[in-house]
């Protein structure tokens, strides 16, 4: 067992390190970004910023350093310098980046003009990058600090202050999803082809093919925007609290951040998401179900002349919950990531809108902290499924 | 030979109803899958829309760019400010142009964007999934590893990436001249709203083959021991042809309904990129764009939303009910 775990949590960070490179990689290589503007400025005549103003912004950002170097400080903090071993320095005038680069605007044959990389007319050394402001990697718990959402102030900082609201939404849907959904399969899959089978299948269908942006805009739609013109109980569309005490009638006066703002703006993304995903939930449970009551081993019980209702919940429904387990442990990645879509329709501060912002204003330091701290929770969320169906399973052999 | 098919023909006139029904195969299934009543709606409801976005120039009585100016928000079933004209029966959106007119050219793309994409990668998917279990050794391992590792990414984030990569310089993949004149052709766009289209499909195809590759590979592992594989390979057949001729046709019947789900799956994701921003930008009509421009104007004219919304879940609607019944006739198990 330690043999095997050991050899898994190998295999898996060597995959998250891959995949933090590939999409470091895939963020740098993106257009836009701290520099975007300035390009702008710089054509201006009136406000002047020359060539050392962009290469002194270039550092700043570690823009000018090449990509290898910049992703292997991003990542533990190093290189900081020269080569020191045993009092000697090595290698302090290896070229790790390029301080300012020699550009020029060439017209594209469809008429607009690219700018070109030509060469270099200085270079950044090793011994230059002593005494630069650097984070302490990554792998040390440094994010870095924002580019733009919250400039030069620490990532961490940013995803602290989310955090609590996405914990908040996704844990209370999946609870909710699963207390309802687990439930609703189990009864299909025993009353397979009988109507309550068909209006659970049909709901679910329509909540797979139900996008979750469509059936937000439609509950703000109907709760907050057609229920409040009635003059009915309504619901708030937006955000996670409100600005200002508001009254809703037959609650009456709401006060900003109490329990019933929280529980109010909660209702509708909450809804939203334990919607979409009792579909999943009923369908894979109702599945395994289903597979698990043609076993023989059932038909045994049911000969000896038990109970139904012990069949189906000591017989049958603990070896279908064995298939659900490791599907479960990947709604921990989704308690930190957020959901994207939802939360950008209700402008709900989470992780999810704060990657899409951060996407969106080419805030790559944030952008990144999210997707490898998802990425890291997807891999220990496979190792822990692993481990669980191991344990839960007695006829899995490890290999 | 001549009088034993002169016999036949003789039985067969003799006592037609005695003879045992000979049915195809594409028969039997079409006979289950009739059965599945709501499937057969969903058929009857999805041939109705493809006919229509087909012949989208002819049905559409605006163009989907049309602006008629001055006329912004009208409300469904109004009139044409030009009397000639014909009415809006959706209206008309914040710039005037016909909604219905959109709907329909947006139907169009929405469907060819899914139906390529889900073409493309039961194709990719496939082959790679049919190779890696043909072959095993170390091609699987690598191909295997490929694919565990793209499925641990998380896939939202990764295309939102991709997307907002290529959206902004869609010079990075080359593609031809041609078929991008070709897709503007198709989808009545021009070609450098074209060219966007055809990055959204290679994005939407990035990781759209991942789960076609491992069904497959399942299905070939099982298949590859079996006799009429090893009669092929006794006989001489090359690895290619097994691998074409034999492995792949009888693997394909969970394929089609995995494809047809993913086709309901695609149409919702295209929709959520372009919802986002993120897919293919506003003068090319799709739903997706069209619900994200509704979002800004449903405080004052909350019907809006509803107009491009709907589309977009009946039909990945109608694929959901199409692969569940296709599951239904295809499962051999399944006594029905």
């Amino acid at each position: 067992m330690t043999n095997y775990l050991l050899r898994r949590s190998f295999q898996l960070l060597l995959v998250l390190l891959l995949s933090s490179a590939v999409t470091y990689g895939l963020l740098m290589i993106a257009p836009g970004g701290p520099l975007t503007g300035l390009r702008q400025q710089q054509q201006s005549s009136t406000r002047q910023i020359d060539e050392q103003d962009i290469a002194r912004i270039r550092a700043r950002f570690e823009l000018d350093l090449y990509l290898p170097f910049r992703f292997t400080r991003w990542l533990a903090g190093w290189p900081t310098g020269p080569v020191t071993l045993f009092g000697q320095t090595y290698l302090s005038d290896f070229q790790v980046g390029c301080y300012i680069p020699v550009e020029e605007s060439v017209r594209q044959p469809d008429g607009r003009y690219a700018i070109r990389y030509k060469g270099c007319s200085d270079f950044v050394t090793l011994v230059e990058l002593v005494g630069r402001r650097t984070s302490s990697g990554v792998l040390f718990g440094d994010f870095g600090d924002s580019w733009g959402i919250l400039r030069d102030r620490p990532v961490s900082t940013l995803l602290v202050s989310r955090l609590p609201y996405t914990l908040q939404l996704i844990g209370l849907a999946t609870l909710i999803s699963l207390v309802i959904g687990v439930p609703l399969g189990v009864f299909s899959a025993v009353r397979q082809y009988s109507i309550f089978d068909y209006i659970v299948t049909t709901l679910a269908f329509m909540g797979s093919a139900m996008p979750t942006f469509f059936f937000g805009i439609v509950l703000i739609l109907v709760f907050g925007i057609l229920f409040k013109r009635a003059g009915w109980v309504y619901l708030p569309p937006g955000d996670a609290v409100a600005v200002r005490d508001y009254v809703v009638p037959l609650l009456g006066e709401v006060s900003k951040g109490s329990l019933k703002d929280v529980v109010l703006h909660l209702i509708m993304p909450t809804s939203v998401l334990v919607f979409v995903s009792i579909a999943g939930w009923s369908r894979f449970v109702r599945a395994s179900m289903l597979e698990v009551l043609r076993q023989d081993y059932v038909r045994t019980a049911r000969a000896k002349g038990l109970l139904e209702r012990v069949v189906v919940a000591k017989h049958a429904l603990r070896n279908a919950l064995i298939p659900f387990v490791t599907v479960a442990v990947f709604t921990i990645p989704g308690l930190f990531g957020g959901a994207i879509i939802t939360e950008t329709v209700f402008n709900w501060p989470g992780m999810g809108r704060l990657f899409f912002d951060s996407l969106g204003r080419n805030d790559y330091p944030v952008s990144m902290a999210v997707l490898l701290i998802s990425a890291f929770l997807t891999v220990v969320a496979t190792l822990v499924g692993d481990v669980l169906y191991i344990i839960v399973d007695p006829r899995i052999k490890l290999t | 030979m001549t009088a034993a098919a002169a016999d036949n023909t003789n039985i067969k006139s003799l006592a037609p109803e005695a003879m045992p029904k000979s049915e195809s195969q594409a028969e039997i299934v079409f006979r289950r899958f009739r059965r599945h009543k709501l499937a057969m709606a969903a058929s009857i409801l999805l041939f109705f829309i493809l006919l229509v976005s087909l012949f989208a120039k002819e049905v559409a009585p605006y163009g989907p760019t049309e602006i008629e100016v001055g006329n912004s928000f009208a409300a469904p079933f109004s009139p044409a400010s030009d009397p000639a004209r014909p009415m809006h029966y959706f209206g008309t959106d914040h710039l005037g142009r016909d909604y219905f007119s959109r709907i329909i050219y947006a139907a169009r793309i929405s469907l060819s964007v899914s139906v390529i994409v889900t073409l493309g990668s039961v194709i990719i998917g496939s082959l790679i999934g049919a190779i890696s279990g043909y072959y095993g050794g170390l091609v699987d391992d690598v191909l295997q590893r490929t694919v565990e590792f793209l499925l641990t990414v998380p896939t939202l984030p990764i295309l939102l990436i991709l997307s907002s990569i290529l959206l902004q310089a869609p010079e990075t993949i080359p593609v031809p001249q041609f078929l991008i004149n070709l897709v503007g052709l198709f989808m009545y766009i021009q070609p450098r709203e074209a060219q966007q289209v055809i990055m959204v499909i290679i994005v939407l195809m990035a990781f759209g083959w991942l789960g076609i590759a491992r069904l497959m590979r399942g299905m070939v592992l099982s298949l590859k021991n079996q006799d009429f594989v090893e009669a092929a390979r006794a006989l001489g057949v090359s690895d290619s042809s097994i691998i074409a001729r034999h492995l792949i046709p009888n693997a394909f019947a969970p394929i089609i309904v995995n494809a047809s789900l993913d086709l309901s799956g695609y149409i919702i994701l295209e929709a959520a990129l372009s919802f986002l921003g993120l897919g293919i930008q506003d003068p090319t009509p799709t739903w997706g764009n069209m619900l994200a421009f509704t979002q800004s104007y449903m405080f004052s004219h909350p019907w809006l939303p509803l107009i491009p919304g709907l589309p977009i879940f009946i039909t990945a609607l109608t694929f959901n009910f199409i692969g569940d019944g296709l599951r239904d006739a295809l499962d051999p198990r399944l006594k029905l």
